[in-house]
């Protein structure tokens, strides 16, 4: 057994550290109680890769696997945060009895996408040592890219029209009385070329060493409220070399969108700075920032919809021509109908049809175009279409 | 009598018959506390099974800490149907009265009250004095439950989320000839062929257009026309099969329970996981030694959390979906299966066998012959 994995063991939860989150779960129990005492066994050096090895790793993989089945139960939203803390130490439990079976490359492959998804549909706040020396060593000696990606050109700025204001890296105090106080979206110009990002982002080859081998949630299809839109989890190097590579082809779209990325990858998160303009809240007390990663190439479309939160979209590379509309005029913007898209317009903000939406006449839209370097200020409930017009990263901040 | 099992029992909710495994089909015998006379009901949930004979209720399996533990208890009046539910496990008697019970060794069957239908069709019954009666408790007729629903319907009609009255079907002719509920939802089927579903269909499977929760039975209008004979509910799927021997799947797929494609050709990219409309299926060709169309026509559908079975007219068993746990039988090769396919060296009567899944379970109660 190889040293750096006996090193891994020390970040595991013991059984004194989860016995309080089981205390009404006699499953879960039954099963991390096993995993607990064996994993004791092997700090104590005392164990072969007997039947209770067996018999435990196979009871982890039912534990992952029924609380995968609860946390799809219901609503995600009210999932009991306790299920999803079970679902987390259960897949890092799975994850050591795979790899006290082998270590191989296939299976550090298949662990990494066990740490993956139980990021997304777990919660791993409790155990975030362990998770980031569980990447480290999952990913090292992976695979290696058989085709370098490209180093994208940074683009120049272009003169364009832009129907709101816009303020050149505003202070606080400006950004809290003209545009956050009158709730009056504003484009901010050249307000975050301190971050790293704007640079290193550029070289997709460091995405790809960063980030290639964690899985994501990738949108395919252009228009998320479509019949043939769908979502599904792929590696982000199989993302990055289908989109941005060489052969691009007939590639249908997809898009790295809305995804917490930061919280998965803690190293991309050095690389951004969460602007100081969130910090003025309706108290002016600051309260939690959703970060979001959007990434993808040229063509990815949201079509109009709004979010409850002020957000700040912030350009890393590429551009996005963004139309927007005031939350005035929501009743002229025909939002479907379903629990899902209740937020979403019904119309292509970029091909009106007035003869079958003819409300959207008395509608006042507002196009910019947002590149590298600026920052959007949307005000919550503020309608937004965004369509990316080259191959573009960018980074959301929502807050209230 | 015997009943075979296959699937997850890491809890000891089956106690298997010592022996060899029935290898060309990868199920195994499990004992089961009744005798040849009495009717045997079987309801299995994830981390136990319950068993009635007679008065008589067995549950196995992880209750309070350990695998293996069993209690047994005695109900008022034969048992007729059960349900195991996660948190409780339904329990109706013959009379028509329901009970429930907490899957605990410190276990106690704790009568059930219904509140009464807002209109009960019925008159209200009055003494001679022209004093109007106790309502009587509904006698219910059927039960089902998952883990986020519990469903009782009584003999007017009534349907209950227990206990409260949901709905109540109207008129005397409406007969309701099965129940079954996955996780969240409840699929009905009535005498005249038709199908309601109502609870959580955000993953399709109710079978309705537009994805969204019902409260209350609603007619599966893309089945309106079709005489649906046998449904099923699994645990985000639901399946029918018409009276001319056609299957219908709808709802999650992402096992390949509905036996549909789980990926698109090129293995990259993914189908779509729902499918909120009921899919028609174009089965292969048994194989099995009777020919003709109709000896294999599908006949009675089952299925578990990810998983779907099939019986055919001529007793072969055909199935889909998820398998990693042994659901479907001897190891597959991979952890689902996304097409019907037949499960060699099972051949049922269909005249005294029944097949029933739990979870991640499959059991086949074979009767005597």
């Amino acid at each position: 057994m190889d040293s750096s994995f006996l090193e891994l063991i020390k970040f595991l939860p013991r059984w004194g550290n989860i016995e309080d989150l089981l205390q009404d779960e006699i499953e879960a129990r039954y099963i991390l109680k096993k995993g607990t005492t064996y994993m004791e066994r092997i700090r104590s050096g005392d164990s072969n890769g007997d039947s209770e090895e067996e018999e435990t790793r196979y009871l982890m993989c039912a534990l992952v696997d029924r609380n995968w089945e609860r946390i799809h139960t219901g609503h995600f939203s009210r999932v009991p945060l306790a299920i999803r803390k079970i679902y987390a130490i259960g897949c890092y439990f799975k994850i050591f009895f795979l790899l006290l079976e082998s270590t191989s490359p296939a299976q550090r492959e298949l662990c990494s996408g066990i740490l993956d998804e139980a990021q997304l549909l777990g919660c791993m706040d409790d155990w975030s040592d362990l998770k980031v020396a569980l990447m480290d060593y999952l990913d090292k000696g992976g695979s290696e890219s058989p085709e370098p990606l490209p180093i994208l050109v940074p683009l120049n700025r272009i003169l364009s029209s832009c129907d709101i204001a816009q303020l050149e890296a505003p202070s606080l105090n400006e950004f809290k009385t003209k545009c956050f106080q009158p709730e009056q979206p504003t484009l901010l110009l050249n307000t975050i070329h301190h971050w790293p990002a704007l640079e290193k982002w550029l070289d997709l080859n460091y995405l790809l060493q960063v980030a290639g081998n964690r899985t994501v949630p990738i949108e395919i299809g252009s228009n998320y409220a479509s019949e043939e839109w769908s979502q599904q989890l792929v590696k982000i190097r199989d993302f990055l070399q289908r989109q941005f590579g060489k052969n691009k082809g007939n590639q249908e779209i997809e898009y790295l969108a809305q995804h917490e990325l930061f919280s998965q990858i803690p190293a991309l998160k050095r690389d951004i700075c969460i602007p100081d303009y969130c910090t003025i809240g309706k108290e002016d007390q600051p309260g939690a920032v959703d970060i979001k990663a959007w990434l993808g190439p040229a063509g990815t479309i949201s079509p109009m919809h709004y979010d409850p939160k002020h957000n700040l979209l912030c350009q890393v590379f590429g551009s996005k021509k963004i139309i927007l509309a005031a939350p005035k005029d929501t009743e002229n913007l025909y939002p479907h109908e379903s629990e899902f898209l209740g937020n979403t317009s019904q119309i292509d903000a970029a091909n009106l049809d007035f003869d079958s939406h003819p409300l959207v006449r008395k509608v006042k839209f507002f196009e910019l175009l947002l590149q590298p370097g600026d920052c959007l200020y949307m005000p919550p409930k503020w309608w937004h279409y965004v369509r990316s017009e080259a191959p573009s990263f960018s980074v959301s901040f929502w807050w209230e | 009598m015997r009943l075979l099992f296959t699937g997850f029992n890491a809890f000891g909710q089956h106690e298997f018959v010592s022996g060899d495994v029935d290898s060309a089909a990868g199920f195994r015998e499990i004992n089961a506390p009744v005798s040849d006379q009495n009717q045997c009901t079987i309801s299995v949930g994830w981390g136990y099974s319950a068993v009635a004979s007679g008065r008589k209720l067995y549950l196995r399996g992880l209750l309070d800490s350990e695998p293996n533990e069993s209690v047994t208890l005695e109900a008022l009046d034969n048992i007729k149907a059960l349900s195991a539910g996660d948190s409780n496990c339904l329990v109706l008697l013959q009379s028509g009265q329901l009970y429930r019970v907490q899957p605990k060794l410190n276990a106690e069957l704790l009568a059930v009250r219904l509140e009464s239908p807002p209109h009960p069709n019925a008159g209200t019954k009055r003494s001679i004095f022209g004093t109007a009666k106790e309502p009587q408790p509904p006698i219910v007729e059927h039960i089902a439950c998952g883990t986020h629903i519990n469903v009782a319907i009584s003999s007017e009609n009534a349907v209950y989320s227990i206990p409260s009255c949901l709905h109540q079907f109207p008129g005397r002719q409406f007969r309701v000839k099965q129940l079954e509920c996955g996780n969240e939802h409840a699929v009905l089927l009535n005498g005249n062929g038709d199908v309601f579903t109502w609870g959580n269909g955000l993953r399709g499977q109710l079978g309705q257009a537009v994805l969204k929760v019902e409260e209350t039975p609603q007619l599966v209008e893309a089945l309106a026309g079709i005489k649906i004979t046998h449904i099923s509910a699994g645990g985000w799927h639901s399946a029918g099969i018409s009276a001319f021997g056609d299957l219908y799947t709808w709802g999650l797929n992402c096992s390949g329970q509905l036996g549909m494609r789980v990926m698109k050709p090129g293995g990259l990219l993914k189908e779509p996981t729902v499918y909120p409309l009921p899919q028609l299926h174009d089965l292969p060709e048994c194989g099995c030694t009777k020919s003709g169309e109709n000896e294999c026509a599908p006949l009675q559908v089952v299925a578990g959390s990810r998983h779907t079975l099939l019986v055919r007219a001529c007793g072969r068993l055909w199935v889909s979906g998820w398998s990693w746990h042994g659901q479907l039988g001897k190891p597959v090769g991979s952890e689902f299966v996304d097409a019907f396919q037949a499960l060699g060296g099972i051949c049922l009567d269909t005249n005294t066998d029944r097949v029933l899944c739990g979870a991640w379970a499959t059991l086949l109660y074979l009767g005597k012959r």
